[in-house]
């Protein structure tokens, strides 16, 4: 799964640790999300999307591989 | 948020100073009675009350309540990713336990047996700790690889 997380906090100028402060989790787990070396949970992603006003499908994307 | 029985944050600093403690304590035993304490001057009768089985139990008990401790205790922001890589880890260990533990049935008797389950006693808390605490620092370093990223 690919995610546009690093683009749409660039946009809102937001950095990872804000991000993280938001939606309770470490800085570290954002990191991790961002470089697809962690897959958020549901609720993480709702989350997340709620913080960009974005639909959980405009920042996480299936890639080939996971269909 | 469902519970995740978990001991609070700082309990680790006490599971450090029990197992720091037990450490000295142990190797004094070991040093007076070499022999181990089975054969320890107390003898077989009325074992269970005997100093060196008491001596046992309490040194074993400080050690693995450390253990627990360390294992068990919050990190300071317990989230998804943690509890993932906290099960990942318990299942290494689990694991590596179990092969242990089997390599050492098949492999010893008797007293050497008893040698392997005591083993079995703290291996798997102790290696779940390492795995746990090198996965963790590996995804610090990580972050902190890309915290010009971060800062935009």
């Amino acid at each position: 799964m690919k995610n546009s997380l690093h683009v749409e906090r660039a946009i809102k100028k937001m950095t990872q640790a804000e991000l993280a402060d938001q939606v309770g989790v470490s800085r570290q787990t954002i990191n991790s999300i961002e470089s697809n070396k962690y897959i958020p949970s549901t609720l993480l992603a709702l989350k997340i999307a709620r913080v960009f006003g974005k639909s959980v499908e405009q920042i996480f994307q299936l890639e080939k591989k996971d269909l | 948020m469902r519970a995740n029985y978990l001991f609070p944050y700082n309990t680790r600093y006490f599971g450090i100073a029990l197992i720091l403690i037990h450490i000295p304590i142990k190797l004094l035993w070991d040093h007076y009675y070499p022999n181990g304490y089975d054969q320890s001057p107390s003898g077989k009768a009325g074992f269970l009350f005997s100093a060196p089985h008491l001596f046992f139990i309490g040194t074993t008990l400080m050690m693995l309540v450390g253990l627990f401790l360390v294992a068990f205790s919050r990190q300071r922001v317990e989230d998804e990713q943690i509890t993932q890589l906290r099960l990942d880890s318990l299942r290494w260990a689990i694991y590596l336990n179990y092969a242990i533990l089997l390599f050492g049935l098949i492999f010893t008797r008797g007293s050497e047996s008893n040698h392997i389950l005591i083993l079995n006693i703290w291996l798997p808390l102790l290696f779940f700790i390492l795995r746990f605490q090198w996965v963790i620092y590996r995804l610090n370093r990580s972050a902190r690889s890309n915290d010009s990223d971060s800062r935009l």
